[in-house]
């Protein structure tokens, strides 16, 4: 059953751009809708539409931000802002013409560009908490505001710019202008974000320290991220303001911020299409409904809003997906086909890398303030060994492995991963000197498929398409043989958080391997798998260091584990280093035998330890 | 000790969709201790949590010490004489281990009288009372999560695979306490286990589930037990 998903990789592109199909034909229909609806419909309500469509736009990216990478953002508005008063202010001191029109276009976006970088440096430095974000985006547009306001006659202050002379083209075109750019923006977003790139973001949003260590920086991505964002509010700003005539100082306000976050809320986060159909919707309604009951309107909304978030909280559009039954096929969204598996020839080692040593530590030691949870390790190991670190519980163990594998963790000392001093660097950095480190508890991503989060451990390696996504899954035949062994290649579209402990486990020592790593630290790697599953990633981990020559440093507490596969063994008790050597040498001990071992009758093998197979 | 701790009576739940437990019936006696095993996937957790309230029931009855808890949510089914030791470091990171330990009592006055017997077993967490749990290394929090279950003196715990990630020693001691336990309060088990040679040591009987229904039932008392739970594993 697994030879029929481990094809050769034929046509993958072929099948990627059916993908993108259905797509293109929605947005074909809806740039038609856009062409025709200028001529049924009244000037008030293209008037309304138009305005709506400028609102949608910047609604938009609230959700890329929001909805799939998790940054819950008040600021867009101050973007908006922004776009609004550059045409506001050119045209007001300038007057219009073609050439000033293309100047406030071009401030437009290089203030959106220069604000955005400021503020995403800001918000997303190494170690900023997703709370911190969301603050700084509620502060940004009360400080864009009282910039406005204190502007004096030069921005309008409270009252704003009106009355500047805007391009002088029909209702008509406005719309289709409008129009056609919303449709066009969100199907392009829509391609980036089902795209295998977008699933990243999605990968950030679960869970960002897995991102790192699988050698992927989430602040540069989501930096560029918000700089994105950014431009397309403030275009959409800058045409609202042309078209309208008016700007004023709430455009850049949180209360607008909020208002699109309850857009997004009511449409559906998440969905893209969502949000845009309900800012139109609720943008239309309070254009007909607030005039005639302005105090009754938002009370409905404000309940609506309150509803929906305990009735339905993904928003009105995932309900509408819901009946998918009655759609085509191919317009349900994140159900595309399983990729096909594919095994990649991974690179075997030649004898003249085996003199570098994969991992040497010097000195190492850490300090929890005065508590110090490390104190001189030394140890050196070789591409192809297999080293055993054991230890009571709380000796030490994990954090060691931290130390090794992001530089600020450790307090002092050296390690050196494949000849390179990781110094201070960060994990996503160490991660490109080869190192790959699997969790003690298991570190998915909650709400990905194993398709995609395996995808997304090969993203350092091979830049994932922000166009579509690939029909193929190539992956080491090492991590392969994981997924197998462990049968996780029937399970490839469930989704993470389906799956049983022991699975997410396997899951991502596969996700590890998929980084083609030359030194892998793996914190207690068949923790809630059976034993004959155990049996055989000991088998997997045996062949990863014999034919492929990586240096693999393991915790375990199952000693016949430890005997069945390891070169070395190091014993760590209370932060120190207190016995390494081989197998027979250590575990025979009597050290290990009385502290640590316990009595054979719990162990998973009727036979004594097996000693020195492999020293 | 013949009065039924827990009784499932033809339970079927899951999560949203799809079915994971398909008609399981078991009984535990009280003062009778249960292994339940089986491979990953196959929904061991599952039912579990289906005992303890976490997922809603499809059918069947679920009944604790006689009292029917089937429709009861999970903050009420804790109410009755039973404690959860679930797989996932379900501690309170940011309380000590004393507040940790504290929590599922209604007196702090009770606290040295029930935490008298859990100290001989993990002889560490007296020493430091004040640490918090969640710098506690990955053992250490699931022998913090299991003193917490039996800080309550319960007569049913559940546990979910405790021998993970401890060193073999503790998983001894952790052997020991169980079946004292069992001895001294009469306290019905059940727990979930990939560790065979563990399981069978410390249970009387087993169960295999397998794809959401229960495969085989026996006495781990049998000489072939650890035998016929491996093949039920390896297929």
């Amino acid at each position: 059953m697994t030879k029929s998903n481990i094809e050769d990789c034929s046509a993958r592109q072929g099948g990627a751009m059916r993908s993108l199909r259905p797509l293109a034909g929605i947005t074909i229909f809806s740039l038609v809708l856009v062409g025709v609806a200028p001529s049924l419909l009244d000037t008030y309500l293209l008037n309304t539409l138009i305005r709506s469509f400028c609102f949608a736009l910047a609604a938009l990216t609230v959700d890329i931000l929001w909805g799939y990478t998790g940054i819950l953002t008040f600021g867009q508005s101050a973007f908006f802002g922004i776009g609004a008063y550059a045409a506001g202010l050119v045209f007001t001191q300038m007057g219009f013409s073609t050439s000033h029109a293309w100047l406030a276009f071009g401030i437009a976006v290089a203030a959106a560009i220069t604000v955005a970088l400021l503020v995403g440096w800001l918000s997303f430095y190494q170690g900023a908490t997703p709370l911190y974000a969301s603050v700084i985006s509620l502060v940004l547009p009360i400080v864009m505001t009282q910039l406005l306001f204190s502007g004096g006659e030069f921005t309008g202050s409270s009252s704003g710019l009106t009355g500047y002379s805007t391009p002088d083209i029909s209702l008509e075109s406005w719309f289709w202008v409008a129009g056609s750019a919303l449709v066009l923006v969100t199907s392009v977003a829509w391609m980036f974000v089902q795209s295998d790139a977008g699933r990243v973001l999605k990968g950030i949003r679960d869970n960002e320290s897995r991102c790192e260590y699988l050698g992927i920086n989430p602040s540069l991505i989501k930096i560029s991220l918000l700089v994105g964002a950014a431009v397309i509010a403030s275009v959409a700003g800058f045409g609202y303001a042309s078209f309208s005539g008016v700007v004023a100082p709430e455009l850049a306000g949180f209360v607008f911020g909020t208002e699109m976050i309850i857009w997004v809320a009511l449409g559906g986060r998440g969905t893209l299409i969502g949000p845009v159909l309900g800012t139109i919707f609720i943008e239309t309604m309070s254009s007909y409904l607030g005039g005639s009951l302005p105090f009754l309107w938002k009370l409905l909304v404000g309940v609506g809003f309150v509803l929906v978030i305990i009735f339905l909280p993904k928003g009105l559009i995932p309900l509408a997906f819901k009946l998918r039954r009655y759609l085509p096929k191919a317009l349900i969204p994140g159900k595309n086909s399983t990729p096909k598996l594919v095994a990649l020839d991974a690179p075997r080692l030649t004898s003249i890398a085996r003199t570098i040593p994969a991992m040497h530590l010097a000195g190492v030691a850490k300090n929890f303030g005065s508590l110090q949870v490390l104190q001189g390790i030394d140890i050196i190991a070789y591409p192809g060994e297999l080293v055993s670190l054991v230890g009571p519980n709380g000796a030490g163990k994990t954090t060691l492995m931290r130390c090794m594998s992001d530089g600020a963790e450790r307090t002092s000392g050296t390690v050196e991963i494949n000849g390179y001093d990781i110094k201070r660097l960060p994990a996503y950095r160490c991660v490109g000197y080869g190192i790959g480190r699997k969790f003690q508890t298991a570190n998915v991503f909650e709400s990905l498929t194993v398709a995609e989060c395996l995808r997304i451990a090969r993203t350092r390696i091979e830049r994932p398409s922000a166009i579509w996504r690939e029909d193929t899954l190539a992956l080491p035949a090492y991590a392969l043989a994981v997924i197998k062994a462990t049968e996780l290649d029937q399970k490839l579209s469930e989704v993470c958080h389906d799956l049983s402990h022991g699975e997410q486990q396997a899951l991502e020592l596969a996700m590890v391997l998929a980084l083609e790593p030359q030194v892998i630290l793996l914190d207690e790697p068949t923790a809630g798998l059976t034993k004959s599953e155990r049996t055989k990633i000991g088998r997997i981990l045996i062949e990863l260091s014999e034919d492929y020559g990586l240096c693999c440093l393991l915790v375990e507490h199952d000693l016949d584990f430890v005997c069945e596969i390891s070169t070395k063994v190091v014993v760590l008790h209370q932060g120190k280093i207190v016995m390494q050597g081989t197998v027979e040498e250590v575990i025979q001990s009597e050290l290990v035998q009385s502290v640590y071992a316990g009595s054979p009758m719990h162990r998973e093998s009727d036979t004594k330890v097996k000693i020195g197979e492999r020293a | 000790m013949n009065e039924s701790a827990l009784t499932l009576a033809a339970i079927s739940s899951g999560y949203n969709e799809s079915i994971v437990i398909r008609n399981v019936s078991l009984e535990i006696k009280s003062g009778e201790i249960l292994a339940l095993v089986g491979k990953n996937g196959m929904g061991k957790t599952t039912l579990l949590k289906s005992i303890m309230g976490f997922l809603p029931k499809r059918s069947g009855s679920i009944s604790i010490f006689g009292k029917d808890v089937t429709r009861l949510s999970a903050h009420q089914v804790s109410r009755t004489k039973i404690a959860y030791a679930p797989q996932e470091r379900a501690l309170f990171h940011e309380l000590s281990i004393r507040d940790n330990l504290r929590l599922g009592l209604s007196r702090d006055s009770l606290f040295d009288e029930h935490f008298y017997e859990i100290e001989s077993i993990f002889p560490f967490l007296k020493s430091r009372m004040a640490q918090r749990a969640g710098t506690l290394s990955g053992g250490e929090q699931k022998m913090l999560l299991v003193a917490r279950a039996l800080m309550v003196k319960p007569d049913l715990i559940l546990i979910d695979e405790i021998t993970e990630g401890l060193q073999p020693s503790v998983i001894d001691r952790v052997a020991t306490a169980l079946t004292h336990q069992r001895v001294t309060h009469g306290t019905a088990i059940l727990f979930v286990e990939q560790n065979v040679p563990f399981a069978v040591s410390v249970a009387d009987r087993y169960a295999v589930l397998k794809l959401g229904e229960i495969i085989d039932v026996g006495a781990c008392s049998n000489s072939d037990a650890q035998e016929n739970i491996m093949r039920h594993l390896s297929v």
